[in-house]
């Protein structure tokens, strides 16, 4: 209990020094300006997106093959943040990708897949959310979550020799960062893992606790019927 | 039970069920034919257009079809209570999952092979020369497309709003069969400047081999009783 209050309290700070890091203390970036800025929170919200849906895969194949209902609640957490995640990531993309490039989207291998596995994610948090209690659409949901996975590598290299007809990809990263941002960006990237790690771990209670609730609420029917 | 006689026990009998009643058939066919209309209206012009809109049209016309019939795989089953007697018999699961996708291969090859010459009439695309080539990635293309959605059938037994689920985790799970196809289809037509077909092929084959081993391995785990 006091480890969590601890960790939340850093990464309360965290998350206001992160900001001062990002736009006072780092410097401009001389080619690309204030828009570069956007990279402190992209960059980092991205990884958290993939951590949640490794989550998510780790925990539904655990669930498939242990059937304890605890995996799946681990599983639905980390696609809930890898969403949230992934829905900041596809927001502060286009708005570093207009100036930077000119265009709000283009078909890019790295663009297409982030965007297919959102989409991929957002079909099992429905299913999970809206398909029902049951066990079997939770059984099918975590398959749902394992199904996608080798997906990505396809699609992938699909969309790299598609796209590789036009020799016009350009790579974010160009690696030419200058001290301060380089602290500033471990800061951020720090700071948030963390905070992914904290809601994970929330929400993963959460669920469990309200799973709990549901049964404790069955068991209560029953006894009323029997009295 | 063995594997292969009771893939050929419920295969045939799927099979024989279809041509006795015909719906799915039909129906599959009958939308089909409405999908090129409405295409046809929409990109119909010159013909250099229509060559390049062609690849688009027809494997947008197999993924239709395919996401219709295979939402169909466990229809009947379901209706009369008999999935669970499947599920409960000693019939191996990895083979009832085998013939039911090889059913779902059969329906969509013979609504693409009814609409695909269909198609080419009315956007007048001229595929003698290269219709091997076609029929083969059109292959493939049907059995990924099998292979991913049949598995996921499943989910209209047990979960609500099955009919809607069903196309949005199956869309994009079948994104790089879609890529690779069109891609191809292009390449073999000689609409893009890299005119070789064969990355695709061996992406569609690499994709297929995937599932077909994933499917084997999730499908008896995601089923309940």
């Amino acid at each position: 209990m006091n480890v969590r209050l601890a960790l939340t309290a850093l990464a309360t700070i965290g998350v206001v020094a992160g900001h001062w890091l990002a736009f006072d203390f780092a410097p401009v970036e001389a080619q690309m300006g204030v828009v570069q800025k956007i990279f402190y929170f992209h960059v980092p919200s991205a990884m958290a997106c993939y951590a949640g849906f490794i989550a998510c895969c780790i925990g539904s194949l655990a669930y498939l093959w242990t059937r304890k209902g605890r995996w799946d609640a681990l599983a639905l957490a980390g696609a809930e943040l890898g969403l949230i995640f992934g829905l900041i990531v596809l927001i502060t993309g286009p708005l570093w990708a207009r100036p930077a490039w000119g265009v709000w989207w283009k078909w890019e291998p790295r663009l297409t897949s982030m965007a297919l596995l959102v989409l991929m994610f957002s079909a099992y948090w429905v299913l999970h959310t809206f398909g029902g209690s049951g066990e079997g659409v939770r059984r099918f949901a975590a398959a749902l979550a394992v199904f996608a996975t080798p997906n990505i590598y396809f699609v992938h290299v699909a969309v790299e020799k598609w796209k590789g007809m036009h020799p016009e990809i350009q790579n974010k990263g160009s690696g030419g960062l200058s001290p301060d941002m380089r602290t500033a960006f471990v800061v951020c990237m720090v700071v948030l893992l963390l905070l992914f790690g904290l809601l994970l771990e929330q929400r993963y209670r959460m669920h469990l606790q309200s799973r709990l609730v549901a049964a404790l609420r069955r068991r209560i029917h029953r006894i009323g019927g029997d009295a | 039970m063995n594997f292969w006689p009771t893939v050929a026990l419920v295969w045939s009998k799927d099979i024989r069920v279809e041509l006795r009643s015909k719906d799915t058939l039909v129906t599959l066919v009958l939308f089909a034919l409405v999908l090129t209309m409405v295409f046809t209206f929409g990109f119909a012009s010159d013909p250099q257009t229509n060559l390049r809109v062609f690849p688009s049209v027809m494997w947008a016309c197999v993924l239709f079809c395919g996401t219709l019939g295979v939402g169909r795989t466990f229809a009947r089953e379901a209706r009369d209570g008999a999935f669970t007697a499947l599920v409960l018999s000693p019939a191996h699961r990895g083979a009832i999952l085998t013939a039911k996708t090889l059913v779902n291969l059969v329906l969509t090859l013979i609504v693409t092979a009814l609409t695909t010459p269909i198609l080419a009439v009315m956007l007048r695309v001229d595929l003698t020369d290269v219709l091997g080539l076609v029929a083969g990635q059109l292959f493939l293309g049907a059995a990924g497309f099998a292979l991913v959605g049949t598995p996921l059938a499943v989910m209209a037994v047990n979960a609500r709003f099955a009919e809607v689920l069903l196309p949005m985790v199956v869309f994009p799970l079948v994104a790089p069969i879609l890529i690779a196809g069109v891609t191809g289809t292009a390449a073999i037509l000689g609409t893009i400047p890299e005119n070789d077909p064969r990355p695709w092929f061996q992406l569609m084959l690499g994709f297929d081999l995937v599932y077909l081993v994933g499917g084997q391995f999730l499908f008896d785990k995601m089923v309940t009783e």
